[in-house]
Parts: C-alpha cells; sequence; structure tokens
C-alpha cells in the first residue's frame, strides 16, 4: 500500500517538476521529458556510468574507512570512562568544525587524487559514528548490568553481551548520518581538487548551463542517497525486530 | 534522620508482638547479617542517605523470608547485600558461611523485570546459566524446562515486548529459578502485576518453591502477601532503615487449602502489622502521610 502511495507522490513530484519547467523557463529548469532524454544519451555515451564509478568508489572507500576507525573507538570510549571525558571534548569541537575547513589541508598532504578526495569522505562520514556510538555505550541500562553482574557474569561478558547489543541502534542513526554527510563530501571533494566523478559532472554542466544533463546528475545522487539509507534501514529493521511491530 | 523523637510503640524488641522470634545473627544459618550498615551517596548531592543501620538477621534453611515495610526502609538494599553486588559500610553479611558473591546459587527477581528486550523468552532464562559449566545444548534444555514451568512454552520464541506484565515476570521468575539456587532473592515482584494475575503467580510461586525449597528472601510491601506467602515476617522501618521485629507466621501450609482470610490467626496478624505499619507511616516526617489519620486505611489493602 505504501509503495503505491510513494508512486503516487513521485507521479505528483514530477508533474510539479512539469509545470515549473513550463512556467520558469526552459533554460533554469529543464522539462521531465528533456532531462530522460539527456539521462539516455549520457548513459549511452557511459559517461554516467564512469562518473558514478569514481563517485562511489570515493564515496565507499571514505566511508568504509570511517565505520572501522570510528567504531571501535567510541567503543573503547565507552568502556574506558577516563579516556572517553578526557577526548569528548574535542571531539565535539572538530565535529562542529565545518569539514570543508580542511580541504586546503587535505590537498597539501594527500594531493588532489583519490587519496585526498577518500580522505575528505572520511572526514565527514566519522564523527556522527563516533559520538552515536561512543553515546550509545554509554547508554546501556544499568539495571540489565546489574542483572548481568547477579547472575555471576564479569565485566568483559557484561560488555560483549549486554552494553555493545544495546549500543546497537545508536551506532545505525550514526551510520546513517555519517552516510548523508559522506555522500555530501564526496561531491563537495569532486568539487575542491581534481574535478572528476558526480561532482565534476556537476560542475561542467552547471557551468555550462546544460540543465537537463545537471539534472540528470542531481537525479543520480539523490538515487544513490536512497539506496543507502534504505539498505541502512532494512539492516535496522533486521537487527530491531525484538522490537514490537508498530 | 534523628531518633529523638519518641514513637510510640515502634521498638520491637521490648514490645511483645504475636509469635515473635529473635532478630539477632544466629550463627551457622544460611543468611546471617550482623550489624549491618549501609548509606548511599547520591550523585550530585554530598548528603548520604543511611539505608540499613545495625541490620542484623538470621535466616535458616527452607525458610520463606518476607521483607515488608513501606518503601525506602532498605528492604531492596538488604536483597543487594545478600547477593553480593554492593558491600556493607560495617558489620558482616554472610552466606553459606562465606561472603557472598553474585553468580548462579542465588537467584534474583528484580523488581522491574530485567529483560533482555533484544532476546527471545528463552534466551532470557538461558542467560542466567551464562556463568554456570552447563554446556550449550543443557542450557537450551534447562531454560526450556523452566519456560514450560511457569506455563509460557507456546512463547518460549517470543520477545519481551510481546508479552504482558504477568508473562514478563513468569520469565524473570524462570530465569531467577534455572540455576536451581540455594537462595531465591525477590524484589516486590508482583508489586507491577494486576490483582488477579499477582493472586495466581502467588500459588504459582508456592507450587514452584514447594517443589524444591531455598531460602526465599521476599520483598514486600503488602501485608496480606507477607501472611500469604511467609513463614517469618520481618517488619522493616524507614529513615534510617531498620528491622523492628522479626514475626512467625505459624500458619499451615498449604494455605490454598482453607480459608486463610478467615483464619484468626490470619486476622490477628493481619490486625497487628497493619497497626505496626500506620504508626511507622503517620510518626515518619518522611512519608506523606504524617501526621494524618490513617484509620480508614486499615482496612483497604496497601501502605503506600
Ligand atoms: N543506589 C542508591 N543510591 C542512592 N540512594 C539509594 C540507593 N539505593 C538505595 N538508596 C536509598 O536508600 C534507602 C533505602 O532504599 P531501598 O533499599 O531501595 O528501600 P526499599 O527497597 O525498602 O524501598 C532509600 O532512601 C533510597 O533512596
Ligand atoms: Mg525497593
Amino acid at each position: 500500500m505504501i509503495a503505491l502511495y510513494r508512486l503516487a507522490f513521485l507521479g505528483l513530484l514530477i508533474f510539479l517538476w512539469w509545470v515549473a519547467s513550463i512556467n520558469v523557463g526552459r533554460n533554469l529548469v529543464p522539462s521531465p521529458l528533456a532531462t530522460f532524454q539527456a539521462a539516455q544519451v549520457m548513459i549511452g555515451e557511459g559517461r554516467l556510468a564512469t562518473a558514478l564509478w569514481d563517485s562511489l568508489s570515493i564515496y565507499l572507500s571514505g566511508y568504509a574507512m570511517a565505520i572501522v576507525v570510528a567504531i571501535p573507538i567510541g567503543v573503547a570510549m565507552g568502556a574506558f570512562r577516563v579516556l572517553g571525558k578526557t577526548v569528548e571534548l574535542y571531539l565535539y569541537g572538530l565535529a562542529a568544525t565545518p569539514r570543508v575547513a580542511f580541504i586546503p589541508l587535505v590537498i597539501v598532504l594527500l594531493g588532489l587524487g583519490f587519496e585526498a578526495k577518500v580522505f575528505i569522505v572520511f572526514l565527514g562520514a566519522i564523527m556522527p559514528i563516533l559520538i552515536n556510538t561512543y553515546a550509545g555505550v554509554l547508554d546501556a541500562d544499568e539495571e540489565l548490568i546489574e542483572m548481568a553482574r547477579s547472575v555471576g557474569l564479569r565485566r568483559t561478558r557484561i560488555f560483549v553481551q549486554i552494553v555493545l547489543p544495546s549500543a546497537v541502534p545508536f551506532v545505525i542513526v550514526g551510520l546513517r548520518l555519517g552516510a548523508t554527510i559522506g555522500l555530501i563530501n564526496t561531491v563537495v571533494a569532486e568539487l575542491y581538487t581534481a574535478v572528476r566523478g558526480l561532482g565534476g559532472l556537476l560542475a561542467i554542466y552547471g557551468n555550462t548551463f546544460r540543465m537537463a544533463e545537471y539534472f540528470v546528475v542531481v537525479l543520480t545522487l539523490a538515487a544513490i542517497g536512497i539506496v543507502v539509507t534504505e539498505a541502512l534501514r532494512y539492516l535496522e529493521t533486521r537487527l530491531g525486530r525484538w522490537r514490537k511491530a508498530a | 534522620m534523628s531518633m529523638d523523637r519518641p514513637i510510640d510503640g515502634i521498638d520491637g524488641r521490648t514490645e511483645p508482638g504475636p509469635g515473635r522470634s529473635p532478630a539477632g545473627a544466629v550463627p551457622g544459618a544460611r543468611i546471617v547479617l550482623d550489624n549491618v550498615v549501609k548509606s548511599f551517596t547520591s550523585a550530585g548531592s554530598a548528603k548520604s542517605v543511611l539505608a540499613l543501620k545495625d541490620v542484623s538477621l538470621s535466616i535458616e534453611d527452607g525458610a520463606f523470608v518476607a521483607l515488608l515495610g513501606p518503601s525506602g526502609c532498605g528492604k531492596t538494599t538488604i536483597l543487594r547485600l545478600v547477593n553480593g553486588l554492593i558491600l556493607p559500610d560495617s558489620g558482616t553479611v554472610r552466606v553459606s558461611g562465606k561472603a557472598p558473591a553474585p553468580g548462579p546459587n542465588a537467584g534474583f527477581v528484580f523488581q522491574s523485570f530485567r529483560l533482555i528486550p533484544w532476546t527471545n523468552v528463552l534466551g532470557n532464562v538461558a542467560f542466567a546459566l551464562s556463568a554456570t559449566r552447563l554446556s550449550g545444548a543443557e542450557k537450551t534444555e534447562r531454560a526450556r524446562r523452566y519456560v514450560e514451568l511457569v506455563g509460557l512454552g507456546r512463547f518460549a520464541e517470543a520477545y519481551p515486548s510481546e508479552l504482558s506484565g504477568g508473562m514478563k515476570q513468569r520469565v524473570a521468575l524462570a530465569r531467577a529459578l534455572a540455576t536451581e539456587p540455594d537462595i531465591l532473592l525477590m524484589d516486590e515482584p508482583f508489586a507491577s502485576i494486576d490483582a488477579q494475575t499477582r493472586e495466581l503467580m502467588q500459588i504459582e510461586l508456592m507450587r514452584l518453591w514447594t517443589m524444591r525449597r531455598s531460602v526465599a528472601l521476599f520483598v514486600t510491601h503488602s501485608v496480606d502477601e507477607a501472611i500469604l506467602l511467609a513463614d517469618k515476617i520481618v517488619l522493616m522501618g524507614p529513615r534510617p532503615g531498620r528491622i523492628l521485629e522479626v514475626i512467625d507466621v505459624g500458619l499451615e501450609r498449604p494455605r490454598w487449602s482453607y480459608d486463610l482470610r478467615a483464619h484468626p490467626r490470619y486476622i490477628e496478624l493481619r490486625n497487628y502489622l497493619w497497626e505496626r505499619i500506620r504508626d511507622l507511616v503517620m510518626n515518619d516526617p518522611g512519608s506523606d502521610f504524617y501526621g494524618r489519620d490513617l484509620g480508614v486505611m486499615s482496612s483497604s489493602g496497601r501502605s503506600d
């Protein structure tokens, strides 16, 4: 049923887009049809696939690195309270600093290529994952922990069997935020360093006012966002089967 | 809280109640508390609360003992001490002659059920066996047996969020029983379930407990529940938490085979305990009912 509503809503959006394209003028907002034709051409020439592959490899590498680094650090900070209390202040400060501020530094250190881009994605995605993992570990239910102590479990097993599982919902929220920021930073990286990938196409088409092609790129980025967040949501429902179905 | 205010009839050690027994430490008993003092400092406040003051208590093997008293008199604290979850500030706690340590030798039914939400009923019960030497298959088999025993066989695969309050309580009970412990600690286990379910659960508990008589320490603030279940009632008072007296119930078991509520002993005990608790609550400056006339309440069930 909800799939039907979603399709109907998509229809409405396309209709509004079409109305806008007629009223605003074809030079700024391309019509749905023109965009569709532009997409066919770009796919046929393989231009879209190349750019997509470029962007995806940067995005997924940076995001994976962020996950691999953020979760252990977040867990360690939660497990060792002194460490957490010491570091958290700086972490929150860093998280509040716009990551764009680091781009010149990254370019100096890593150049304009693949590594620099991956690192910019990594920088964006790591903070929400780390902070949420840390919060999740700290949030573990004291009463459940006491129950586990009463059963005779030692600290390490309580941590593995009670604390870590109760942090999972937080970690997933972090993963979702990280995925969004990571995608944004992919485009930012492609605009600020060597101009390639989907971000590169955005720059080229935007500067030359080829709005139909430009829209194709925007829609592709939106599609990536949807696929990734839906995948995470699927993971969440799989891991959260124990929650009462709403 | 100072004790300079003279309170009538509070000193249970001098006033003869019906069927009093010595409250002090008897060496050789299964559970012995000797002059236990325990205070807590809550986070963010410099003041500390005296949860237990000079508590001495002995419990022999096979006894079902109810800790009765209004909230804040240290009942939960006694259970946690006996389980070895916390240590006394001074005095000693001995279980089977040793300082207690948490583990499968004691089963704890907590006031809030404390089920693991991401594990099903079977997993929750099996969790109690985590620190035992049983093999994986034995744990599952044992857990399943206790799930059946509390009547939840059909819900073994259900998650806690799918269960009613009464069912959650059964899971918590099965978990405490599954290790077949020498000591059963229960903290107001039936306080948060409805009256009908509570009565059924009380009968259920008695059935399970008679099957394998361990020492049972049962916290309640219901006078009726205490008389219904216990061999001995430990009456406690608040601010500071302390034992006022220990009363032998002396009613025959099983208590469902006759009309308990009409028994003269039941009526005598009930009136006596109500009197004591009413005085306690009315004379406790920390209580909501301080200084009020609670005469009407003595017939209606609860102390707080
Ligand atoms: N962990 C704790 N931190 C601070 N105060 C506590 C703690 N546990 C118990 N207390 C205090 O000790 C007193 C006795 O508590 P408790 O044993 O829970 O009483 P009861 O179970 O009889 O209601 C209460 O005043 C309570 O506020
Ligand atoms: Mg309590």
